[in-house]
């Protein structure tokens, strides 16, 4: 069983790039300002979840284990 | 007595003193539809950044899809060099709407992670090393010309690839591409020339990379040729691309930056307690407050109305940064350079999709240039005055022609 994670966005910092979207379909939307939004965490296997983080231009998404609080992402 | 708001965008006056030119915009027509020139002329933070966000009102593909002339007007003997430079221009990704922009970007996107970027950190804090003591030992410099552009080329040529001893000579035409803001009616000669230059010297390494890919930038573009991404045409154009937007733009960011410093001694003082801690918000409001860009085009797709007016499918629209930054309904005393300033959500780098793909490069360029000035000179200071500082004549750059500063 995936462990199950915990993904915010920063919406100081995000600016509708929408690699996040792009790179992991399920777990990332757009809403009306057309900043990210996280549709399901669980949406995408983690390895994509992070890929998505890493390619986002301004750093706005982090990644963090809903069970242990560790830190995934940055 | 109300005086009517000149339509001259290249004028000395809006050249060289932009803010108040566009406070007057924003207060009085926000969405202004520029006769001279046939273009709407968008200025709040709150359109720019919804304009930006809607790639599907507004299309990128302004250089293929325009059924305007060109503006200013050219010499109409130019008219052939004008659908020369035109075709080029559509090869860049940026001129590309989803889902081929999309495709494009993704080759080098991944190249650009914040991650990755850090790691170019040290080899920048050498660079501006070297160009620091070279200057300390003259005792003065053009901060423009002996800093600000020879940092960023190195770093994008040593990214892309490109042998050291080659950097004056791209420079050379990549000056010729900036005529691409300007307003003059024989612009389209030297456009034309530094595309052809740059066609030719890209050429053969490219067809290096391409059949024996390296360690570098220009490979990963390559390599969206192997994977039919791209054309050849297109694999050159974005070479020059990325060569051009690689450096022209941080060149802008550390000389005014620079200038902003030298005009608010106070922060300069503030900066000096801790340039390291305090490095990140003050090169991200040296971005707001006077931006290396000033504005980007994109072509209306289909009848959209903003602000009661209604803007026509094929219309041309310009965003300009240079007011956006400064608009008091996102940003409390916008005309106070205040490099702590925290958030700071200016749109220096755009927004939405085409959100600058370089803008952690530019950062991290920013920071190390502005810290080290700030930890080797107690202050700087211009050797003329502030207020006779010229800048370039172009729509797209805030560039001044030159700096030249002294410290103690």
């Amino acid at each position: 069983m995936p462990r199950k994670l915990n993904i915010t966005v920063d919406y100081n910092v995000c600016v509708g790039n929408a690699m996040c979207e792009t790179f992991a379909t399920s777990t990332f939307g757009l809403n009306e300002d057309r900043q990210s939004y996280v549709i399901d965490p669980a949406g995408d296997p983690e390895e994509t979840v992070l890929e998505a983080a890493e390619n986002c231009p301004v750093s706005a998404i982090t990644v963090v284990d809903a069970e242990t609080g560790e830190q995934l992402f940055p | 007595m109300v005086t009517a708001i000149s339509d001259d965008l290249f004028s000395p006056e809006v050249v060289n003193h932009p803010y108040p030119y566009f406070e007057r915009l924003r207060n009085e027509d926000p969405v202004h539809w520029n006769e001279k020139y046939e273009l709407w002329v968008v200025t709040t933070y709150e359109d720019l950044v919804w304009v930006a966000r809607h790639p599907e009102f507004f299309s990128s593909e302004w250089w293929k899809r325009d059924p305007r002339p060109p503006y200013p007007e050219i010499d109409e003997s130019d008219l052939g060099l004008y659908q020369y430079v035109r075709e080029f221009f559509q090869d860049w990704f940026i001129q590309h709407d989803r889902p081929e922009h999309m495709e494009m970007r993704k080759v080098v996107h991944g190249y650009f992670t914040p991650k990755a970027m850090e790691l170019w950190r040290p080899m920048v804090q050498d660079a501006v090393k070297v160009l620091l003591d070279e200057a300390e030992e003259t005792g003065s410099m053009d901060a423009m010309k002996d800093f600000a552009v020879p940092l960023p080329l190195l770093v994008i040529a040593q990214m892309m690839g490109m042998p050291n001893q080659d950097r004056p000579f791209i420079r050379s035409l990549a000056e010729k591409l900036l005529f691409l803001g300007r307003g003059e009616m024989d612009r389209m000669q030297p456009l034309a020339d530094g595309i052809q230059g740059l066609i030719d010297y890209l050429s053969p390494i490219v067809a290096e990379r391409v059949a024996d890919p390296q360690d570098d930038l220009l490979s990963v573009l390559a390599g969206g040729e192997r994977d039919g991404v791209y054309t050849r045409d297109e694999v050159i154009a974005n070479a020059i691309l990325l060569l051009l937007a690689g450096h022209e733009t941080t060149i802008n960011l550390i000389c005014n930056g620079t200038r902003a410093f030298i005009e608010h001694p106070d922060q300069w003082r503030l900066f000096q307690e801790d340039p390291e801690g305090r490095m990140v918000r003050a090169t991200e409001e040296c971005l707001r407050y006077d931006p290396p860009v000033r504005s980007i085009q994109r072509i209306a797709g289909e009848d959209v109305e903003m602000k009661d007016k209604l803007i026509r499918k094929d219309d041309r629209m310009r965003w300009f940064i240079t007011s956006a930054n400064r608009d008091d309904k996102m940003f409390p005393d916008p005309d106070t350079f205040d490099i702590a300033r925290y958030p700071n959500p200016h749109v220096a780098f755009g927004s939405g999709i085409h959100h600058c793909l370089g803008a952690t490069l530019a950062r991290l360029e920013g920071q190390e240039a502005l810290k080290a000035l700030a930890e080797r000179f107690p202050m700087v200071h211009s050797q003329v005055p502030l207020e006779d500082l010229e800048y370039q004549p172009s729509i797209t750059f805030r560039s001044l022609k030159s700096l030249p500063v002294i410290w103690d």
